[in-house]
């Protein structure tokens, strides 16, 4: 089924993060720990579905010159909402995501799927798309703040997992800037150790 | 006398607690906006034109002049609308979109311009004009001048600041990965990954400016 | 030229309905917000003058003008206002709180303080912090450094190598001096101002309050609702939208 396809897509053959590398600043920047990745990504996927859904659904009306200002309206409109009730409901989130919420106006997986998918799909497969994209980006964040939070702190979601001598003590490199990068790049290199495995056989 | 009160408006700090402009301040954020706190290595933003343009050394230059004068500008009517339109009509909260369609559209208007009285230095930053929208740190200087409520002069500083850390970034990456092209790379980490690995070197190198000012 | 119209109007349809629904949705969530923030700011002051009071004992809040007060906030941008603390045993005070800014490694830290009437701390707790995490964000985890302000007067509230008493956080001394100073020039501007008398209780002066004894607890609408609220509306909304 290609609704099935669309929705796959996005989790692991055209993941944003790891195989586009779109989206990269929230990414590095919101995974120190999975609490945060993980409303990170909530918040980027209800946004995208959204936008994809918009767009899909007016991109007969949408002159094509002013297609690209349209779609940054349409985001940025969607991205102002989720800040403001995310500021209502849930304020300790808002407060460590901080300015990372106005920024996913500018994260480039959305306009890239509304200007590369929504903009010439049907609405369905344009929802399916979004979903899809969004739980990869989440995935993709919640395996690098696992990587950080567990060595950084020895937590993983808030639980001590390596106990208290590790955390007293912990990586601490992992959770700071630089880990971002390092911890990135392994992973990375892990996805191209597959690649070429499956490339090698044939 | 209407220029004037804007003047005043423009200098005096926007929550009227700030005093008037002191250098020790300003030094402070220069000093974190390029080194301490830099916008690719220490804050995330920007990283995709970090990467995508950071493969030639003459290129790295062309884009860090270009953020840095679409920065400036884009701080300058950001800081306008916020503090002469949004604020007075009540507007806030529209503050996102607004600085987008800004910086969306001073982009096209530099591109524009620069096409018409300048093809020279057209053809130097034409190509990297249309990334420089999607390019977030533009939009995060913007949003972090409002959350930190500088008046207009710092919000300059700190933008060119900005913009000048971000260049330093790029161009130092460019140095690197030129280098690079003659080094014996394992095959798994080719491209990307040896890539974000340099970027983690450097950062752990950046802390060492922690002591700075900050 | 039509070309142009039309597109212009395309655009300008789109934007207003944004903006149109924009406004809805905040009109719907504002005063919740506001509201929210009045509840986190009152939950916080009911915690920080915990040591205030005795047992089962509800302290009372209320802003105050204090004539004299200088504001040593001004390089963060923000002001000093001073909330005084009473209870029904001593309707003429027991203590001050007040918000303390200090501009630490990579963010303004927000720390509110409660005072007893002699100058001496008597509670904190961080409000606001967007330090590095695993390093100076440790300071939200009050053991690290905050519980051992209690009890100290300006002149201890000072890091160990600057000659105080406070050992700062390992590896984080822009964020502990940064707190510690700023917790001491608030204290030492309502000193100076004449807050704490040394005689003990009674006797300092206070600007006759404007009468408005419950006020902060139903203050979010309120549009002239003291200067006390002004830092922390910005404390709160410091990552987004309002």
């Amino acid at each position: 089924m290609s609704l099935a396809k669309d929705l796959s897509n996005g989790i692991y053959r055209e993941n944003p993060v790891f195989k586009l590398a779109l989206g990269m600043c929230p990414f590095l920047a919101v995974t120190t720990s999975v609490e945060n990745a993980l409303g990170m990504g909530a918040a980027a996927t209800f946004v995208l579905v959204c936008s994809n859904f918009l767009v899909s659904l007016f991109r007969n009306l949408i002159p094509s010159k002013v297609r690209i200002p349209c779609y940054i309206v349409i985001i940025a409109t969607f991205v102002t909402l989720v800040d403001m009730v995310m500021n209502a409901y849930l304020p300790d989130l808002h407060k460590s995501l901080g300015i990372f919420i106005p920024l996913i106006v500018v994260n480039c997986i959305i306009l890239g799927r509304a200007e590369g998918f929504a903009n010439r799909n049907p609405v369905l497969s344009s929802l399916a798309d979004g979903i899809g994209m969004g739980a990869g980006f989440t995935l993709a964040m919640v395996i690098l703040a696992s990587f950080r939070e567990l060595l950084g702190n020895g937590t993983w979601l808030n639980m001590s997992v390596l106990g208290q001598s590790y955390s007293s003590q912990p990586l601490l490199i992992a959770i700071l800037s630089p880990g971002a990068f390092i911890l990135l790049a392994f992973i990375l290199g892990f996805f191209n150790v597959l690649e070429n495995r499956k490339g090698g056989g044939r | 006398m209407n220029a004037s009160l804007l003047l005043s408006t423009a200098l005096a700090a926007p929550e009227g607690g700030g005093s008037g402009f002191d250098i020790g301040k300003m030094m402070a954020i220069i000093i974190a906006a390029i080194f301490v706190n830099n916008f690719v290595l220490s804050r995330f933003l920007g990283i995709c034109p970090f990467l995508g343009v950071s493969k030639q050394l003459d290129s790295a230059i062309g884009m860090g002049a270009a953020v840095i004068f679409v920065m400036t500008l884009a701080t300058l009517g950001s800081w306008a609308v916020y503090h002469l339109l949004l604020v007075p009509m009540d507007l806030a909260y529209l503050k996102t979109i607004a600085f987008i369609l800004i910086i969306a559209s001073l982009v096209q208007f530099v591109e524009m311009i620069l096409q018409k009285f300048s093809p020279a230095l057209y053809r130097a930053l034409g190509i990297f004009l249309p990334l420089i929208t999607t390019n977030c740190a533009i939009l995060g200087v913007a949003v972090l001048n409002i959350n930190e409520k500088y008046s207009l002069g710092y919000s300059l500083v700190n933008a060119i600041a900005a913009g000048i850390g971000f260049t330093l970034a790029l161009i130092l990456m460019a140095g690197l990965r030129q280098r690079l092209e003659m080094a014996d790379v394992p095959p798994a980490m080719k491209g990307k990954p040896v890539a974000f690995l340099i970027a983690g070197v450097m950062s752990i190198a950046f802390f060492g400016f922690a002591g700075l000012g900050g | 030229m039509g070309e142009m119209i039309k597109l212009g109007v395309v655009l300008m349809l789109v934007a207003l309905i944004a903006a149109v629904a924009l406004g809805l949705v905040n009109s719907q969530t504002a005063p919740i917000i506001a509201v929210q923030q009045e509840m986190a700011k009152q939950e916080a002051m009911s915690r920080v003058a915990l040591n205030l009071v005795q047992d089962g004992d509800s302290p009372a809040f209320d802003s105050i003008a204090v004539e004299g007060l200088e504001n040593p906030y001004a390089s963060a941008d923000e002001l000093l206002s001073v909330v005084r603390v009473t209870n029904d045993a001593h309707p003429e005070g027991i203590g001050f709180v007040f918000v303390a800014y200090g501009k630490g490694y990579s963010s303004t830290i927000q720390t509110m303080v409660a005072v007893d009437s002699d100058g001496i701390i008597a509670g904190t707790t961080i409000l606001y912090q967007s330090e590095t995490p695993g390093l100076g964000a440790n300071i939200e985890q009050p053991a690290r450094l905050i519980t051992h302000l209690d009890g100290l007067d300006a002149p201890d509230c000072m890091l160990t190598k600057d000659g105080g008493r406070i050992d700062s956080m390992t590896g984080c001394t822009i964020t502990s001096r940064a707190v510690v100073n700023s917790i001491r020039e608030g204290l030492e501007a309502m000193e100076s101002a004449g807050l704490f008398d040394d005689a003990g209780m009674v006797g300092w002066q206070v600007d006759p309050p404007p009468e408005q004894d419950e006020s902060i607890e139903e203050a979010p609408a309120a549009s002239d609702s003291t200067m006390e609220e002004t830092p922390d509306v910005g404390a709160v909304s410091e990552g987004g939208s309002l």
